[in-house]
């Protein structure tokens, strides 16, 4: 529990880190619309230079830029498999049993697994450059004109942020429950998942018991301070957007915009080919 | 039953979606211990039970998003379909725990969780089927994947949900669900 990766946030003072948070949260979702609306050579072309342009305005090293990838090797691998395997039985390689490999399948795959690798990375910039706290705000703040269709947006950000800051008390009370499990011979170092999975399972009972009296103690103390609710909660400050916060939610539309000019135009080029 | 405040509702969904990001974690010396024992379904389902469907609902999707935020898991690529199907947990048990009352907790809470476990998988397959992997789904692989590798994490959700609700209740820490009878 000691290497809980909280802070995959990465200090810094680079332009990505100063933009507003809002800003590329919103990036991130219209980021994302303009990677699934790629199926040109050019198209993906275009996307890899953007997001390469971003790794290296916000300073971070293209090794921490694509951990998140060397995680999911084998899940690409699986995913391509699958696709060439058994996607399209038309204009097979060779037929054996249930397999039909096919180029048509081969390029799918590969279509798949170029938008999570593009997604994953851009996900993977937001984290680092974002505090979660950050994160939160802005997410509060892009689901607040729901406040009008009756969500309410101030309690359900108050529930995100305390949840944020309930993680590492959770975290060092897990480890704690761990050690003492550890200490009645518990074994969670064995090299048998049955031994580890049986040292692991009666951790879950006590953990859920602590972390709701912790709870129970916090709506105690909300409520003899006489909170109410969200509702009607104020911020003490507001932040505006900055003219490079503009600068950049344009740059992003624009890409997007473009994307969708690829996808939908009757042009005919070889680069707008589908492989 | 007494009904618990809004405030206390809110503060255990805090709670549970902390415990989306905690359990997985605790549950990490298991290897793949994610797909088999889901330790992350098991907040969502307590919250959906205890607080009601609007916090479940709540608690389901930003659970998953709250731990690919913080650890990486699970990846951006699974975690649309992954808050589907908690989601649908949390609404469901929620709303299955308000309809059903059977004068006995047992009976509700189990009725309540097979078909939210039920009703999340079945949405979560026809989102992979018509949404995210379209042409790629097939029954056999729905059931390997949603019923087959973790049948484990059905049975532990099965047995440790009313386990952990009955110690909760008997804890005082939320309120009984049927008046207890005296002697």
């Amino acid at each position: 529990m000691n290497r809980l990766p909280i802070g995959i946030y990465i200090p810094g003072d680079t332009f990505i880190h100063r933009l507003d948070s809002r800003i590329k949260l919103l990036g991130l979702f219209i980021t994302t619309a303009a990677i699934l609306l790629v199926n040109s050579i050019l198209g993906y072309s275009i996307m890899f230079a953007f997001i390469l342009g971003i790794i290296l305005l916000s300073g971070i090293s293209m090794k921490t830029a694509l951990n998140a990838i060397n995680k999911l090797l084998l899940f690409f691998v699986i995913v391509l498999l699958m696709n060439t395997f058994f996607y399209s039985p038309e204009k097979p390689w060779f037929s054996f049993w249930i397999f039909t490999p096919s180029t048509l399948g081969l390029l799918y795959g590969i279509e798949i697994v170029l938008r999570l690798f593009l997604v994953l990375i851009a996900s993977n910039i937001l984290t680092s450059t974002t505090t979660p706290m950050e994160t939160t705000h802005a997410l509060e703040s892009l689901i607040s004109p729901f406040r009008y269709l009756g969500l309410p947006t101030g309690q359900i950000a108050m529930i995100l942020s305390i949840a944020i800051q309930f993680i590492p008390t959770l975290s060092e009370e897990t480890d704690a429950i761990r050690k003492t499990q550890m200490a009645r011979g518990a074994r969670f170092d064995s090299k048998k998942i049955s031994e580890k999975a049986a040292a692991v399972l009666p951790m879950v009972v006590p953990i859920f018991l602590s972390a709701f009296k912790r709870a129970d103690d916090l709506s105690v103390a909300m409520e003899a301070r006489g909170y109410r609710g969200a509702k009607g909660r104020t911020q003490k400050k507001g932040t505006p957007l900055q003219r490079q916060d503009l600068g950049a939610l344009g740059v992003i539309f624009f890409i997007c915009l473009l994307q969708i000019v690829l996808r939908f135009s009757n042009l005919t080029h070889p680069w707008r080919s589908r492989f | 039953m007494q009904e618990m405040s809004v405030v206390k509702k809110s503060i255990i969904t805090a709670v549970c979606l902390a415990l989306c990001v905690v359990l997985p974690i605790a549950f990490h010396a298991v290897p793949n211990a994610g797909s088999i024992y889901l330790p992350m379904h098991i907040p969502v389902l307590l919250c959906g039970l205890i607080c009601g469907w609007q916090f479940g609902l709540l608690c389901g999707l930003a659970g998953p998003a709250l731990s690919t935020l913080f650890t990486g898991m699970p990846p951006a690529a699974i975690l649309p379909i992954m808050m589907i199907e908690l989601a649908v947990y949390g609404l469901v048990s929620g709303l299955m725990m308000k309809l059903i009352r059977s004068k006995s907790t047992y009976v509700d809470l189990y009725i309540s969780l097979i078909i939210a476990m039920l009703s999340g998988r079945i949405v979560a397959g026809l989102a992979r089927a018509l949404i995210f992997a379209r042409g790629n789904t097939t029954i056999a692989t729905w059931t390997t994947s949603y019923f087959v590798t973790s049948l484990p994490g059905i049975i532990i959700q099965l047995v440790l949900i009313p386990t952990i609700v009955f110690a909760l209740m008997q804890a005082k820490l939320i309120p009984m669900r049927y008046p207890q009878k005296r002697a």
